[in-house]
């Protein structure tokens, strides 16, 4: 339980990241975080089992590919759209759709789409047997914190990222073009999704209906752990991560798809702004 | 050729004429004052000149290349940096680390250096500036600190940036006496370096001491333009400010 709660928690954080990167800087909540997943993982699927390269450069050239797609998602429309944040949201939320259900139409339905797990084999951890894929994911959720962390404090990028994040008008003041980083957030977000996709789909089959699971999964965690807070992604996916292994122990497993939006009703109601949120809260904002 | 010159320079909002056929012109190493009441265009001028807004029609020639409707990044890449009236720090970053964010743009970019070494440069414009080294101050995010600082730290933003023209919106605004005192001395050693500045003011006492020539805009349009000395004597200008003939 302790162990696969963790893996679940660590899971919903890969998945909660890309968004919360992305709207952290550039305000844009990328509705599309679903269909990019699923693109992620069905290029790199394209790749290794269609075209017959070898895995890594399949799983790498899909995530390149799904950044580029954000970036110019970015270029072409949302430029156009800045500060209409339900315009973007019925853009991104568009293209998700459009991407998805293209799949759809295509025929990625059934057994046959599913990636290979990286390794096979299990190892035993507290008594618990737990498959190596899943330790790489683990591994891999610790990596991508630690470089986003010292991407975000430590270099000059990151500087002019939380720049824009924290005053558009001053950043244009010093020479930085909030256009260009509010795409790069875009990109960068699109990468750690696809990144995502890559680790955690060979635990499954690819289906078009996780692209929509996975989006409502990623706002549950930002939403409960406040927009554009890292750290509320961390504390959030935690608590949904150990919330669900619990009830499907306990309770029922299909209740689990329940619990992200049941606690991220229950955080609107009680603390709108999210744990880490730094937004007003309701009564400040009348 | 003139440094800077504006050019029947106009901008609407919706019906509202805010900046109304302006023209003058800025020479190289002297200090601008524009002065009006309020809501007479003086911001709507700093706006359209630092890219932040485009005009309807018009020209800001900036040594030869008209610079209207260029994106506000690129203007301050060409050399023009602004302050703001209201100020606008990156409130969750230490002060020091504000000046960080400018000594990295693209401006100061041939200074070459490497993430971190730019923190000793800045705290040395801070301490030129008036935050004391030894302090905690200059380590304390731009959300505590009080405004006396905060307007600091917008002028010590330009000079990080090395601009060659710089435009303060009023700089003075909210400042005590002696706070203002402190700056003028900065503000005219930034001429004797070379630098060309544009001041938005409200304090004319101050201003008038500092400025070698004076536009007063009113409504929109430029009802006045001349030495300190000259401006003072003009009954437009009283009549601008206080809405009768003296």
């Amino acid at each position: 339980m302790l162990v696969y709660g963790f893996i679940n928690s660590v899971i919903l954080m890969m998945i909660a990241l890309g968004f919360s990167i992305t709207f952290g800087i550039s305000r844009v909540a990328n509705f599309s975080h679903g269909g990019f997943y699923i693109l992620g993982g069905i290029l790199t699927w394209y790749g290794l089992i269609k075209l017959g390269l070898p895995y890594f450069l399949s799983a790498g050239l899909s995530i390149i590919i799904v950044g580029i797609i954000g970036a110019v998602m970015y270029r072409v429309v949302l430029v156009r759209l800045r500060g209409l944040e339900l315009s973007e949201v019925i853009a991104t939320f568009s293209l998700g759709i459009v991407i998805l259900e293209l799949l759809r139409g295509l025929g990625v339905f059934g057994y046959e789409f599913r990636n290979p797990v990286f390794i096979d084999g299990s190892v035993e951890i507290f008594g618990v047997g737990v498959g190596i894929q899943r330790i790489i994911i683990v591994c891999a959720g610790a990596v991508l914190l630690l470089i986003l962390h010292v991407f975000v404090h430590h270099t000059k990028m990151g500087l002019a990222f939380r720049g824009v994040a924290q005053q558009e008008h001053t950043a244009l003041s010093v020479g930085i073009n909030p256009d260009q980083v509010s795409m790069l957030s875009l990109a960068m977000g699109s990468i750690m999704c696809a990144l995502a996709a890559v680790l955690i789909l060979p635990l499954g089959v690819i289906s078009v209906d996780e692209g929509y699971d996975i989006l409502i999964k990623a706002l549950a965690v930002c939403i409960i752990g406040g927009l554009e807070s890292t750290l509320g992604v961390l504390v959030a996916a935690f608590i949904i991560g150990y919330i669900e292994v619990l009830t499907s122990m306990y309770i029922s497993s299909s209740l689990t798809s329940v619990i992200p939006l049941a606690c991220m009703l229950v955080i609107l109601l009680i603390r709108p702004s999210g744990i880490f949120g730094k937004s007003k809260e309701i009564e400040e904002r009348v | 050729m003139e440094y800077l010159k504006i050019e029947n320079l106009r901008k609407t909002f919706g019906g509202v004429v805010a900046v109304d056929n302006v023209s003058f012109d800025v020479e190289q190493g002297t200090l601008l004052g524009i002065i009006g009441p309020n809501g007479s265009g003086k911001t709507t001028t700093v706006n359209l000149i630092t890219g932040f807004l485009k005009p309807d029609s018009g020209k800001v020639l900036f040594k030869g290349r008209d610079i209207a409707g260029l994106r506000a990044s690129k203007i301050t890449n060409l050399g023009i940096g602004r302050t703001f009236q209201m100020v606008k720090p990156f409130y969750r970053l230490p002060a020091f680390k504000n000046l960080v964010v400018p000594l990295f743009s693209p401006r100061v970019k041939r200074m070459g250096g490497h993430y971190g070494e730019k923190d000793t440069l800045a705290l040395d414009i801070l301490e030129d500036i008036g935050f004391e080294r030894d302090s905690a101050v200059p380590y304390k995010p731009a959300s505590i600190l009080p405004h006396g600082y905060l307007k600091r730290l917008e002028m010590a933003r330009v000079i990080a940036l090395q601009s060659e023209l710089i435009v303060f919106d009023e700089l003075y605004s909210g400042l005590t006496l002696a706070e203002v005192a402190s700056i003028s001395p900065m503000i005219e050693k930034l001429i004797e370096t070379g630098k060309t500045i544009i001041m938005v003011e409200h304090r004319l006492k101050e201003l008038f001491k500092i400025a070698h020539k004076i536009v007063v805009l009113d409504q929109g349009k430029k009802i006045a333009e001349g030495s300190p000395r000259e401006i003072m004597k003009q009954p437009s200008v009283k009549k601008a400010y206080l809405g009768v003939e003296l």
